[in-house]
Formats: C-alpha cells, structure tokens, sequence
C-alpha cells in the first residue's frame, strides 16, 4: 500500500481528469438550478424600483432618477451570508475499486466535492474545503480547490478535522463512514455542536454491499498488512451484511441526532444523480 | 510400450510425468491459493465466526480432471504414434524370419509391408537387421543395416514350392548362438511341410514373435480325370469353407468353374462336368482369390488326354485306308483320346509307339509278334491298357495276352450256314463298367470269338450276347488290364462299330486306363532329363523358368523343390507338369505353441499421430473444468480468457476435404471430365493432376470445351452430370459400398463411361494382380458387357487422332473395351472403323493413363515413363484425347466412313 503522501500525489496526478468531470458534471445540472433570484443584501446589481415613500432617503439611485422624473431605488441581489463547507474523505480506504465499479470512492467522492462546489459558487455562496482552504466565491472554484487537494499536506484522516466553521454555515461530509460509530457521533455531535447544518453522504462500493466471494478468501485491510482468512467466505455474507447494515443504521442515527441529512451512494451508480440530490437538499435548506 | 504398440517421439518428455505426482500433491493437500482481497470494511469481518474452518479443498472430480489434462498434456508432448512398430526397447539384433513358400503368396504384400515395417523401426532404433527367407535354407545369416534389409525384401518374391525348414533350421541355429540376444521376428505362413514343430522348437527360447494369417491359403492337391468329370482336390489347413476353381486352357482362358465345399472337411473336390473334347483344353486349375503357386493345379498330357496308340493288322490297309481294321476305332477314339497310329515305314512301330508313352494300346486284330510280345506283357504289368479285337488271325492263333482263354475257330450267327440269328448285346451287369449305357437294339453280333467256359469268366465278362456268350471280357494282369472284344474292330463281324454304344464303351475303356505308364523303362528315352519350359513363380503365374531351376528325370514325380519349380517340363507339345503339392498332400497347420503372437497379425496399419487427439482430448478436458469452475461460481476469468488461446493452439488438424465441391448446378452447367476419389492421396492427385493436363489438352486441340476436371466420390455424389469417369484402382483401399457400386451400374447403364485404370501393366502376363482382383471384386455385381482387348479397327481408335494402342506410363498393357458384333463374313467393304450400338460403358486400361497425363502446372510431366521419351507422353494425351472424345462423340467417326456414298445417293 503506498504511503499517504504518494496518494496525495496520485491524487494530484488525477486531479485534472477529476476536474474535467466534475466540470461535466457541474455543466449537466447547470439548468436545473438557478441562483436565488431575489433581492436582498449583496453586491451585484439586482434591480431598480421606484421610490416608495417613507424609505431612507439614501437608497435612491441619484444617477437613474435624474434620467426621469420619477425616484428610483437601486435594489442589489440578495446575497446570503451562507457558507458551505465540504469535506471528502482522503484516507486509504477511500483508494479502493473494486471491479464491479467503474470508478474508485475516492474519485467520485472527490468529483461529487468539485461539481458540488462549482454548483454552490454559481449559486451565490461560498464554498470551502474544510481544513485546506478558507471559504471561496470564485468562479474557478474548481481548479482553486483542485489545488488545494493536490498539495502535499499531512496525511488525511477519515474523518473531518475539527475545526471552527461558523455558525450558520453549511457542512456536506462525504466517506464511506466505516470507523468505529462512535469516533463518528463525536466528530459531528461537536461539529453540530457549533450549529452547523449538515448532510452527510456515504459512498460504498459495490462489493461492500453484495459480498460476493466464495471459497477461501484472505481478506486484507486497506493499509494491507492486518490480514484474515476466510476459508468459506460464502458463510460469512449474512452476518457481514447485518454489520454493515448496523454501521449505517448508526452513522444514519447520528446524522439524524444532529438534525442532518443522510444519503447512501453506491461507486456503480450515476455521480448526476447523486450530485442533484445533495444540491437539491442544499437548495431546500437554504431557502 | 508396455506390449501396446505405441511410441513417442520424444520420450525424455515423459519424465515430466513424474512431475503428476508433485501436481497431486500440490493439488491435494494445500487447498487452492486463497483470493486476495483488499477489503476496506475489513474492520466489520473481524471476530466474525467463519462456522467451518476446514480448508477449502479441491473436489476429486476436479482434482482427477486436472491431473489427466496434465497428463494428456505430457503425452502429447512427448510425440505417441500408435500402431508404430517399435523397437521393443530389446539393444540385439532383429532377425525377420521369412516364410516364402507358395503358402506365403496370398498375402505377401502384407508380410513384405509387415517386414520392411519391422526393419525401418529396428534401423531407427539402430539394431542390426537379418533377414533369413526360409527358401535360403542353410545360408548363413548375416547382418545387415536397414538399407540393404528393405532393397533385398523388395527383391524378395515367394518360392513357387514349399522350401524345407531343416536347412533354414540349421542356419537359424547358427545365428542364435552367435547372438544370443536376438530377438526374432518370424512371419509364419501357417502350414507345417515338415519340420515345423522342431523349428518352432528352436525359436522356443529366443524372444520371438510370430506374426501369421489366421486363415491360411487353400491349395490344389490333385486332379483326377474320370469318366464324366475331372475332379479337382482342394486341401486346406483352415480357411474358408466354400470356393470356385477355375479351370484354364493354355492361353490362360476360364474354360469352366466347378464349386467346392469342405463341408467341416480339410479336403473337398471340384468336379468339372465338362465335355471331354472341352475338359482336353484344361491346362490347368485354379482356385479363385489364391494367388499362389500351390493354388494351381498343372495338367499335362498325361493327365488330361489319354493317348491310345492304335495297331492295325495287315499291310494293305495303308493302301485303302477305309477299310483298314482301324478305321472305325480311330474314329471313335478321336473325340476324347490322342490316336496315335505307327508312322509308315516304321521298322518296330509297336516299340515305337510305346515310346509315346499310350495309356492304352489298341489291337485291331493284329498278331504279336514274338518280339514285341516282351513289350507289350511290361506295358500291361506297368498299368497300360491293352484292347485287343478279335478277327481271323487272332481266332486261329491265341497268345497269352488275352484276358480269356479263346476256343480255337470262330463262331458264326446267322450266316448262310447258321441257324441262328444275328444276337443282340444284353444288359450290362456288375462289375462291368459299362454299367448304365443305353443299348441300341439294332447292334447285333453275326460272327464272334468263343471263350473256353472256365471258371471265373462271368467275373471277366463286361459285356455279353443275349445267349450269355461273352462279348467283351477283361482281366487285370500286372497294374494294367487286357481287354477283349470278342468281335472285329470293323464292321465285317457286327455292326458295333457303326453304333454310338461302341464309343461309349471305348471312352468308358480308356477312362480306366490311369496315368500313363511312365515308370516304363525301356530304351533311353526313360533315363532322358526332362529340361524346364514354362514354370510357375510363387504367385502361380506361368512364366520363363528361373536359372536355377534344373531338368527333372524322366521319373521324377514329388512335389516341386527349389531345383525342380513346379510348371512344365520338356517338350512343349508333350510336357510333364510338375506341381507344387504332391499328388493328394494334405496340408497340416503349424504349431506354435509356446510362441508369443504378433497381436493383428500380418496387418500392419499405417502408423497414426496421437498428438493432436490427445491435445484434443485435454482442450475437452479443460473447458469441462472451467465450466465446472464457472458453474461452481468461482470466478476463474483467468482460464476463461486463456481459453480461446488454447483453442487456437489446440485446433485438431482438419481431415482432407475433396479437391473441389461442385454443387449440383454447378456441375450440371459445364462438361468436365470427373475422376473417382480412391482415398489414396498419391493415386488421387495424380489422376487430379492428369485429368487437368487432359482437360487443357482438350481444350487446345479438339473443340471440346471442358471446365476443371473434378473428384467424385461415387458413395456420394451424383454422377449423371458427368460423361466420362476415369477410375485408377488402388488395391490398399478398401471396396466402395454396395450403394456406391449401384451407382456406378446405372451409370454404366445409363450411358456414361467409366475408364478403369488398373495400373498394372508392369506384372507379369497371366498374374492375377492385387488390382486386378480389386477390379473384379468391385464389377462382381456389375451388368458388365463381354470385352476384348481393344481391336485395331474400334471407332475409339480413330476419334480424333489414329491410334493403334493406348499408352500411358507403360506401353505394354492392353485396354479392353466392350467386345463389337462379329464381322460380318460376308461383308466385302470393310470398313476401316468398327462400332457397336453403342459407346462401351467400361474400358479397362493398365497402362496408368493418368500418370503420364499428370504434369505441374509449369507443364513439366510428374512421372517418369517406360520405356520414355516425349514421344510416348504425347501418344498418352492422344489416347486421353481419343478416349474422351469417344466417350463424347460416340459412333461418329464410324458413320462418317459412309459419308462419302450418303452424299452421293443425295445428289442422285
């Protein structure tokens, strides 16, 4: 198993393939949403309206009422002050693919982060990664972020790192969540602690789910060393899937303690479908 | 290989057998390296309870399935050839002990093929080779290298006789115990003519391996000539029950056929009921399918017409030869009996006459003269036949060689003098040989000689007078008989001799008269060696005598040796005919006890490559498993994608398919010349190659316009789409089915033409060759029209070119066709072109037609010809031309002749 630092690497020599499609991606759900379209506190030019009587004398555009008669007020777009943060989990677990499974949950977990947070960008906020950059609004979100990850840094962790996000941002914590449940109700009871709003989606892969060995198999774990022999894997499938089941039941349980939301996600399933589903939730939950 | 023959080309490849076991173990006790897999919720797997801890082990199906692909894998490696004749992995010498007596014949391409089979694998195996035919007797054996062994059993041909084992035993003897290791190979023929057991004892010790026919040949012991039929003696040790002998004349021709049966019997007899004037042409028996020496059965002069010399009384009858005494007997003999009368003039005729050797000596009324009266008293004691007539010299002066003492004087009936009227002949009564005869009533008796009544003349007497006086009466004396007729040999004393009765009763006579007494001595000419004129070779062909072949002695009776071959011997027109068996031989079975047999026998297959079968049945092997591994569930994608690799490797080498497949509209909408697919790959692309060169030779010259020339199997393929068939006969193939030969009559029947080649111009005159038999036996079913060989004036010589022969790669051969309609005598135009109704569906060949055809496609010829020159392989495409065209164009060529007066009556 390579070591953290040669993932990253590897991770950084994918990136502009990840990039790409999480540009696809972003680019194929471009029409489903659109921004908040409503005025209210911000920069950019919303709208003029006129004048009604009783508002602050100051909020009339002189520059536009002087072209008529009438008094014009210039309303700017609505800005939230929201900030999302997103989080995918970099850890060797995550580098696996099995070949039921176009695509490793690493990768797709990385392209969901991208494409959901060039989506946020061109939905008005800012996005952040958490622990490698602060909160963004740019339009090449993705290439900042892209280089964000493909910095060498420390090794990442399956879980996110603690760290004060502000309250009323938004947080998407997306990993295969296959640590203990209790190391995972600490981290995000304190992150909810903060009164930050989440939505949590667990990648799985294929073979996770469906167990379809047979005969004997020596199962290794991700680093490769610790090592067990199954020598009929086939008896092992019904209590490995009832652990599984437990594991997300708890990770579920938890998120929804925190009053967050929970999705399961599969590396053989479409990432659009998944990706419209989160920003969809996003979406309600901002409005 | 274990007794089994088998070898391997590369046996150091089988030590990886070895490697089997290691495989099994490997395979059994550690259980199927486990699949690695990385699992990232590894973490929910620990402290699950796996319920069984036993390993995973291999199923034994599986297991067994995968040690015999392994091992089919190493076997087809290592080269197997079946039916290979191995070394036998024994380091000494091979000596091949060959039987080559006339027993051998039958099957001696076999035992040739067999041995030559057995000395190419022992020169591969680098042992030295000896070879001891038995007929080289006490010859010392020697060893020689492969190369020598194979050219002298291709100069080997079986003895006409069956060669002593004594000898051979001896020289055998000598080389065992010069090499003791030897290891023996004896191609037996089945039959002990002596001997046998002690050889056989000899081999005993040695690793020996006997190779023989189970069946083994028929042979002629024997040919009796009786009064209403020649019967032949057939003898056998084992073999089949039924069988025709043919008999043949001097040329060669089928005289007759007689069946035999042994019934359970060794010994049967063929009974010819033939004419006598027709069973005098036979020159010699023949069992049919036999090809040996011992199958034949010689006739000579003595055998086949009883020679009867004739004596007449007085001097004047050379004057008036009608009335002379022997005029009427001559006349009667003649039919069946050689007549042999004293020349004019002869000083002594009676010695004269028993020089010839007679089987009966005839005296019409003749006194013996005291001189001759020695000679004649031996002739009788030595088996000869005297027949004496009555007359006025012998009524008044009786000698002893009579079989009855006569009165003296005659007696008279119904002469002017005599009450009496002229007696009619009684019934014939035991143990007369006239026995059966018919009677005419008008023969009657007017003047006789009277027998002295004594005792035991009723005994003597096979013929006699209504009134009981003897007619004729016999005696034996010595080996031979005297018999008298009591009556003149001419009409002066009765009217016997003007009757059918009196031949009857002469051929009845002469039949038992045996042999001719050859064992005769007197004068030189008993001593005289009788010198070798046509002799039998071991196939029973009659050819040239060998160099080694001596004259016999006068005497000289036993069957043929090696210095007397069985045939003719002395002057062409009085030959003595020595056989190869003895006069009622019985042939008895050789023993081999306590001899290992050659499994097959003579048989020697061709040798068949394992390797591809093997490899076959391991790719079968293979997939089994990985579908019992799919079906298992195991995922074995790994073998899944090396299959169809495997498959390319593994791919079995296609059986030969037909030179070209025509459909039926194909085949129908060109003329082409077709040819029949023997399944001999030499013979088949040869006459491919030939009928090519024959089509573009037609195609250049005549204006025929053939398409390709195609192979048909007669089995399968239709073959009215085709006018011509050429057929070469390969002897090794095995006969087309009877469906197969149905087809071949209709299309016989139909019109079409079949040119057989039997490719055998090259053996000997008179053989029956392997090819010729393989012919027979297919047209056995065949509405086969009569055929001759081809007449110069038959229209198929001059349809396109004028041809008198038709040549190939020999020139000797003759091409028979369906025989014309006689020429009309009184037909004066003679037309320079015959032919029948119409075009003869068969022509049979010899001459290897398509071997002088076949040429590349840069034109240069295949073969070789006899006698050769570009001459002779321009007359073979004009014989091919010719043929083609008769087949084509039919009677034209004959009609056109007439042409000339049809034009003329037109313009009239």
């Amino acid at each position: 198993m390579t070591a953290p630092r040669d993932q990253a690497a590897e991770l950084a020599a994918r990136l502009p393939d990840l990039v790409v499609a999480a540009r696809r991606l972003a680019y194929s759900l471009m029409h489903g949403v659109h921004g908040r379209r409503r005025a209210g506190p911000g920069e950019t030019f919303w709208q003029f309206r006129p004048f009604a009587s009783g508002e602050p004398a100051n909020r009339i555009d002189w520059r536009r009422s002087a072209r008529g008669t009438q008094a014009f007020v210039r309303e700017r777009e609505w800005e939230g002050a929201q900030t999302v943060w997103l989080w995918f989990d970099r850890s060797p677990g995550m580098d696996f693919r099995s070949e039921l499974s176009p695509q490793s949950k690493r990768d797709r977990a990385a392209v969901l982060t991208l494409a959901l947070a060039d989506l946020a960008v061109r939905g008005g906020e800012r996005v952040g990664l958490i622990g490698l950059t602060r909160p963004l609004a740019a339009r090449d979100v993705i290439d900042r972020f892209a280089q964000a990850l493909a910095a060498p840094g420390a090794a990442p962790e399956a879980l996110p790192p603690l760290i004060a996000l502000g309250a009323r941002a938004k947080v998407v914590l997306i990993g295969d969540f296959l640590v203990p449940p209790s190391e995972i109700e600490a981290r995000m009871t304190s992150l909810a602690g903060e009164g930050v709003e989440g939505h949590v989606l667990m990648i799985g892969d294929p073979i996770e789910e469906t167990f379809p060995f047979q005969g004997a198999v020596d199962f290794l774990d991700v680093g490769g060393s610790p090592q067990w022999r199954a020598p009929r894997a086939e008896n092992l499938k019904a209590p490995y899937q009832a652990r599984l089941a437990a594991q997300r039941a708890a990770v579920k349980d938890t998120a929804r303690l925190c009053g967050w939301d929970f999705a399961l996600h599969r590396t053989d399933a479409s990432a659009a479908s998944a990706l419209l589903a989160l920003h969809a939730r996003l979406e309600q939950a901002a409005a | 290989m274990l007794g089994l023959p088998l070898v391997f080309a590369a046996p150091a490849v089988l030590a990886a057998l070895g490697g089997l076991a290691a495989l099994y173990w490997v395979l059994r006790v550690t259980p199927p390296r486990p699949r690695r897999q990385i699992f990232p919720p590894f973490r929910l797997l620990l402290g699950l309870d796996p319920k069984e801890t036993t390993a995973h082990r291999t199923p034994w199906p599986i297991l067994l399935l995968r040690l015999a692909v392994a091992a089919l894998v190493i076997l087809a490696m290592a080269g197997p050839i079946w039916r290979a004749l191995a070394g036998g992995g024994a380091k000494g010498p091979l000596l091949i002990v060959l039987d080559d007596g006339w027993a051998a014949a039958p099957g001696w391409e076999r035992r040739i093929a067999l041995a030559r089979a057995q000395a190419e694998a022992a020169a591969k195996a680098e042992r030295p080779v000896a070879l001891a035919p038995l007929s080289s007797g006490a010859q010392e054996i020697v060893l020689a290298d492969g190369e020598a062994v194979q050219a002298r059993l291709a100069a080997l041909t079986p003895a006409p006789y069956a060669p002593p084992r004594d000898p051979a035993r001896a020289a055998v003897a000598a080389f065992l115990s010069a090499y003791a290791d030897a290891q023996i190979s004896w191609i037996a023929d089945g039959l002990d003519f002596g001997g046998g057991d002690a050889f056989a004892a000899l081999l005993q010790g040695a690793s020996t391996e006997v190779a023989a026919d189970p069946a083994t040949p028929l042979a002629l012991a024997g040919a009796e000539s009786l009064p209403a039929a020649l019967e032949a003696t057939v003898v056998r040790a084992s073999g089949p029950e039924h069988g025709v002998v043919r008999a043949l004349d001097a040329r060669g021709r089928s005289i007759g056929e007689a069946a035999f049966d042994f019934a359970g019997t060794n010994q049967a007899r063929a009974r010819f009921e033939l004419p006598v004037e027709v069973r005098n042409d036979i020159a010699r028996l023949v069992i049919d399918d036999e090809r040996s020496a011992g199958a034949v059965w010689l006739l000579d002069a003595r055998a086949r017409r009883r020679r009867v010399a004739v004596i007449g009384g007085g001097a004047s009858e050379l004057a008036e030869p009608l009335l002379a005494s022997t005029y009427y007997v001559t006349k009667a003999l003649s039919p069946f009996a050689d007549v042999r009368e004293a020349r004019p003039g002869t000083p002594d005729p009676v010695a004269d006459l028993l020089s010839e050797q007679p089987s009966a000596l005839l005296l019409a009324d003749a006194n013996i003269a005291p001189a001759d009266h020695d000679r004649i008293a031996a002739f009788v004691q030595a088996g000869g036949v005297l027949i004496r007539f009555a007359g006025a010299r012998t009524a008044s002066a009786a000698d002893d060689l009579l079989p009855v003492e006569l009165r003296h004087g005659d007696r008279t009936l119904g002469g002017a003098l005599s009450w009496d009227s002229p007696k009619h002949i009684a019934a014939f009564e035991p143990p007369s040989p006239f026995m059966g005869v018919k009677i005419p009533d008008e023969v009657t008796v007017t003047r006789q000689v009277l027998a002295e009544p004594n005792p035991g003349l009723p005994e003597k007497t096979w013929a006699r007078l209504a009134d009981g006086t003897p007619l004729v009466t016999a005696a034996p004396r010595g080996k031979g008989i005297v018999v008298l007729f009591h009556v003149t040999a001419d009409t002066t004393w009765s009217n016997l001799p003007l009757s059918g009765l009196f031949v009857e009763m002469l051929r009845r006579i002469i039949a038992q008269a045996g042999a001719p007494a050859v064992a005769a001595p007197s004068g030189p000419v008993a001593n005289a060696a009788l010198s070798p004129w046509r002799t039998l070779d071991g196939f029973g062909a009659l050819g040239d005598p060998p160099a080694t072949a001596r004259p016999i002695a006068a005497d000289f009776v036993g069957p043929a040796d090696a210095e007397h071959p069985p045939g003719f011997y002395g002057a062409p027109e009085s030959a003595s005919a020595i056989n190869a068996l003895g006069e009622g031989a019985k042939l008895t079975p050789a023993a081999y006890e306590g001899l290992r047999h050659r499994a097959g026998g003579l048989t020697v297959a061709p040798p068949l490559d394992l390797k591809p079968w093997l490899l076959l049945a391991a790719f079968v092997g293979f997939l089994i498993d990985t579908l019992a591994s799919l079906a298992n569930g195991a995922r074995r994608w790994r073998f899944a994608r090396a299959a169809p690799l495997a498959l390319l490797l593994l791919i079995p080498p296609a059986p030969p398919v037909r030179a070209a497949e025509l459909t039926d509209l194909q085949a129908a909408t060109a003329t082409r010349l077709a040819y029949v697919v023997t399944g001999d790959a030499e013979t088949d692309e040869t006459a491919r190659l030939g009928l090519a060169q024959l089509t573009r030779t037609l195609n250049q010259r005549t204006s025929a316009a053939l398409a390709d020339p195609v192979g048909v199997d007669p089995a399968r393929d239709e073959l009215a789409f085709y006018p011509w068939l050429y057929w070469p006969i390969a002897a090794n193939q095995p006969q087309p089915p009877a469906a197969a030969v149905a087809r071949i009559a209709a299309f016989m029947h139909n019109g079409g033409t079949i040119v057989f080649d039997t490719r055998d111009a090259l053996s000997p005159e008179g053989t029956v060759t392997p090819q010729a038999q393989w012919l027979r036996k297919l047209l056995a079913g065949v509405d086969v029209p009569e055929l001759e060989p081809t007449p110069r004036d038959h229209v198929v010589t001059k349809t396109f070119y004028l041809l008198d022969k038709f040549v190939g790669r020999t020139e000797n051969g003759k091409t028979w066709i369906e025989a014309l309609p006689p020429v009309d005598p009184n037909d004066r135009t003679h037309p320079p072109a015959r032919a029948g109704d119409s075009v003869s569906p068969i022509v049979v060949a010899s001459n290897d037609l398509a071997g002088a055809w076949a040429a590349r496609d840069d034109g240069t010829p295949l073969y070789p010809l006899v006698p050769g020159g570009p001459r002779q392989r321009e007359m073979a495409l004009r014989a091919g031309v010719n043929l083609v065209m008769y087949a084509l164009t039919g009677n034209y060529k004959a009609d056109q002749v007439h042409a000339r007066d049809l034009l003329e009556r037109l313009a009239r």
